[in-house]
């Protein structure tokens, strides 16, 4: 399928919209009528052509806006990069990652060439093109970790595995859904997940980090996290919250079909080769209820889905405000017909 | 918040105990934290040396009996900062099987830490009290500013000075609970202020 | 799993009872780079019996045209190791899984101390080169039976001069734990692989010491060994497998055809951990994964070296 980049923003205005096309593959997460909150993850292989997962990084009609938001985000504050010292090795094998699976996927945008460690990537929506010493940091305009992130959608954690847990040890994060880099970076897989409700106590997150531990080198896995946000706002960060906080205010039965979001988290992990670490990526997927309702059975499975949620997960996906509201909107498409299992859009 | 839900980055603190295995211990210790470091002694004197820097507070110290308890190895420092620059020096000079003990408020305690991990020290491997207040550092994550000493459900940032939810949310590495703006959703529209860590 | 076809490019006999293989990819393509302490699974198929063992990779993590391990062959070998010695041959195919690092290197440490003993030196050859490549502070204390089991030890010599000490035991030479150990400084972290009795002395040298448990690193690769034949029943897949006496639960399993997750078929991942259903006799724990209290549960076993002795034994597979 050939890529028509939009031009498009993600805050002030709000100029967003998917096409027909990204409307049809966007990673609708509920299967079933009721949502359980669960670890769901399964090997990162390859999916059908032109889904979202038929290859490692998705790149897709929003990738040049994607990247100049990340641009602006990082610009208003520096905190949302950082990466500790004794991550280097894994800098460069997410550079290694990121280059060549690009290169390999979407090869009319992106190249790679080698020269045993001189290597030039060219990428071409970005109008950008470099050469440079593998392993060489100073051949580099900026960390290498920072310098590819800002290349590829969604965001990046570096997972450092020691004392029989993961620390998140690095990350370019810009389109997070409430948490913040800057205060978690150093933190254990525990710490770090800390704020989860009823995660804790199911033990989901200790299974979920014993099977993360043992993600091997070439069996990357993936798994869906979903929440609704307010404007196709990629950067809904807590150090942001005071510029988007009101917007939960501002939803009324008129404007709800525009204004609410579905936003989907593709997590995907990678063993890295040199360092032992784990690349966590999360690309987030937005569309609004309208787009989403083009497809009736998506909008009655949400409809279903939103009706019977937990109220202890209404509140931590921060949807108390519009929750009844969304449901409302959402009743009009459902006649109850039985919907069978699966997340496909017909 | 839910009966029974536990957030795990929030720090365990106990009581001192000793590490029976051990080539040296050193315990720091502030204010209030004297009578945490005389429990200690009260259990044994270990045949390991031990080496206490210690540092009072104006209404807890704990200086006179420590110097009478303590046989050698005691130092008592009349700042935070001579105390952390004894600390650094000292760590220079002792081997792997050292064990840190340390006493005090969250925010000394933390602050204590750094300056171990600099040495290769990782927080599990010492050994934390918590004494004299509940006060709590707290991390403005809208202006990056720590406010230290905060008693109460919400506080107002000293960098920026908004006013800040404490989140039950805790970074070793900024030594500080998360500060979320408490009315950004609706402004000005303030919840009640209470003492909740005096 | 992901397995990589390889063909043998080199072999070299290193001493008397260790062998070195080069193995180099079938498709032509380069391997992946690894992390210094990485090991790999070869697959040998033996007369149709098909074993799988793990042996660390030893090369430079950086050089991705080869991948370098040693076996040593082993006195009591099931076949595996006498097999690699014996019909593996500059020419011969075998495949072996992505590497898997269960024996890193602690990065924040400021200085690592590296113990071997005889054939335990083939994790610390890969991880030297990190430790040169990153300009790290390390000491390798390596011990041996006698000058010519002394694996690698001339080119080590070469490689790293004084921070490499050689103990050759048949010489009289000893590494004395207490002192190596009571004088390091703080940031330090202990790495052993080796014999089990110096694993065991290292281990309890540096607790007794008061170095903190995440300080002190070590691998021991178990092999399965032999025990009483035994029978098992997989509830899932609704067959009995019958454990013959040189063989491990995992490779019953598999031989009959029922896929079960492994990852380094040496007691040490936890991957292949099971539920056990039911049993009537005793689980003999062989591996290094479980907690005590796991054990003592008796509703968990590691089947790659774990065995039992009992008339029922019913399994979650």
């Amino acid at each position: 399928m050939p890529l028509a980049f939009k031009k498009e923003t993600f805050r002030d205005n709000y100029d967003y919209s998917n096409s027909q096309d990204a409307i049809k593959r966007f990673p609708f997460p509920f299967a079933e009528d009721q949502y359980m909150y669960s670890v769901n993850i399964e090997p990162h292989v390859k999916g059908k052509p032109g889904s979202v997962c038929e290859f490692a990084f998705d790149v897709d009609e929003h990738y040049v806006g994607e990247c100049l938001d990340k641009q602006i985000t990082l610009d208003l504050d520096r905190g949302r990069y950082a990466v500790l010292p004794h991550m280097m090795d894994a800098q460069w094998d997410f550079v290694e990652l990121t280059m060549e699976a690009l290169a390999n996927d979407y090869p009319e945008h992106f190249s790679l060439k080698k020269d045993g460690l001189n290597w030039t990537w060219e990428n071409k929506p970005l109008n950008i093109k470099h050469s440079f010493v593998f392993g060489d940091a100073s051949t580099m305009p900026m960390d290498p970790f920072e310098y590819m992130s800002r290349q590829v959608q969604g965001d990046f954690v570096l997972l450092d595995q020691r004392d029989d847990t993961l620390y998140a040890d690095g990350g370019f994060v810009t389109s997070q859904a409430d948490w913040s880099l800057a205060f978690d970076v150093g933190m254990s897989w525990r710490e770090w997940h800390a704020p989860v409700p009823r995660a804790t106590e199911l033990g989901v997150m200790d299974r979920a980090l014993k099977y993360l531990m043992n993600i091997q080198l070439g069996s990357p896995v993936r798994r869906l996290n979903w929440t609704m946000t307010v404007n196709p706002r990629l950067d809904t960060s807590p150090e942001n919250y005071p510029l988007w906080g009101t917007d939960r205010n501002t939803v009324n039965p008129e404007n709800i079909e525009d204004k609410i979001h579905l936003r989907v988290e593709l997590q995907s992990l990678f063993r890295l080769p040199r360092s032992n670490g784990i690349v966590f990526s999360i690309r987030c997927y937005l569309i609004s209820l309208k787009e989403l309702a083009t497809y009736p059975r998506w909008a009655k499975r949400l409809h279903r889905v939103q009706k019977t949620m937990h109220p202890d997960l209404v509140e931590y996906k921060g949807m108390t405000k519009f929750h009844p509201m969304m449901v409302e909107w959402l009743s009009q498409f459902d006649d109850g017909e039985t919907l069978s299992v699966g997340t496909q859009p017909e | 918040m839910e009966r029974g839900y536990w957030i795990r980055s929030k720090p365990v603190y106990t009581s001192l105990l000793w590490h029976e295995k051990a080539t040296s211990h050193l315990i720091v210790a502030q204010g209030q934290g004297g009578m945490a470091v005389l429990k200690l002694l009260q259990l044994m004197h270990p045949k390991q040396p031990i080496t206490v820097l210690y540092t009072p507070q104006s209404d807890a110290d704990y200086s006179k009996t420590l110097l009478k308890v303590v046989p050698e190895g005691l130092h008592i420092l009349d700042t935070e900062e001579k105390i952390l620059q004894k600390l650094d020096s000292t760590l220079h000079t002792l081997y792997m099987g050292m064990r840190l003990y340390i006493a005090g408020s969250e925010d000394f305690m933390w602050t204590v830490a750094k300056v171990a991990n600099k040495f290769g020290i990782e927080d599990a491997g010492m050994m934390k009290e918590l004494t004299g207040t509940l006060a709590r550092p707290i991390y403005c994550v809208h202006c990056k500013a720590i406010t230290h000493d905060v008693t109460t459900n919400i506080g107002k940032c000293s960098g920026c000075g908004r006013m800040l939810f404490v989140r039950d949310h805790f970074s070793r590495h900024l030594g500080a609970y998360m500060g979320l703006m408490v009315d950004a959703e609706s402004p000005g529209d303030l919840p009640e202020i209470e003492e909740i860590y005096p | 799993m992901s397995m990589i076809d390889v063909k043998v490019a080199a072999v070299e006999q290193v001493t008397p009872l260790v062998k070195h293989f080069t193995f180099v990819r079938q498709d032509g393509l380069a391997f992946p780079a690894f992390s210094g302490g990485s090991h790999v699974v070869v697959s040998m198929n033996v007369g149709g019996r098909v074993f799988r063992n793990p042996y660390s990779l030893m090369g430079s993590p950086a050089d991705t045209s080869a991948y370098h391990i040693s076996v040593r062959k082993q006195e009591h070998s099931r076949g595996g190791s006498l097999f690699m010695h014996e019909s593996i041959e500059v020419g011969s195919s075998l495949q072996i899984t992505y590497p898997v690092n269960l024996f890193a290197l602690a990065k924040k440490a400021h200085k690592h101390i590296l113990i071997a003993g005889g054939i335990g030196i083939t994790p610390f050859m890969s991880q030297l080169f990190d430790l040169h490549r990153l300009n790290a502070n390390f000491e390798l204390h390596y011990a041996y039976r006698s000058p010519e089991h002394g694996a690698f030890a001339d080119q080590l010599k070469a490689s790293y001069g004084s921070q490499l000490r050689c103990y050759t035991d048949s010489q009289g030479g000893r590494i004395d734990l207490l002192a190596l150990l009571s004088k390091q400084p703080l940031g330090t972290h202990v790495y052993v692989c080796g014999p089990n009795p110096m694993v065991v002395a290292v281990i309890e040298t540096a607790k007794n010491l008061g170095w903190p448990d995440n300080t002190i690193h070590s691998e021991q690769f178990l092999s399965p060994g032999v025990g009483e034949p035994f029978k098992i029943h997989l509830k899932k897949s609704e067959i009995e497998v019958h454990v013959p006496a040189d063989m491990s639960m995992l490779e019953a399993i598999e031989l009959a055809g029922v896929e079960a997750d492994y990852l380094c078929r040496g007691g040490v991942c936890g991957r292949c951990e099971v539920d056990v259903l039911e049993s009537d006799g005793a689980l003999l724990h062989h591996d290094h994964f479980l907690t005590d209290a796991e054990k003592a549960s008796g509703k968990k076993i590691m089947p790659c070296v774990s065995r039992a002795r009992c008339q029922k034994l019913v399994l979650d597979l």
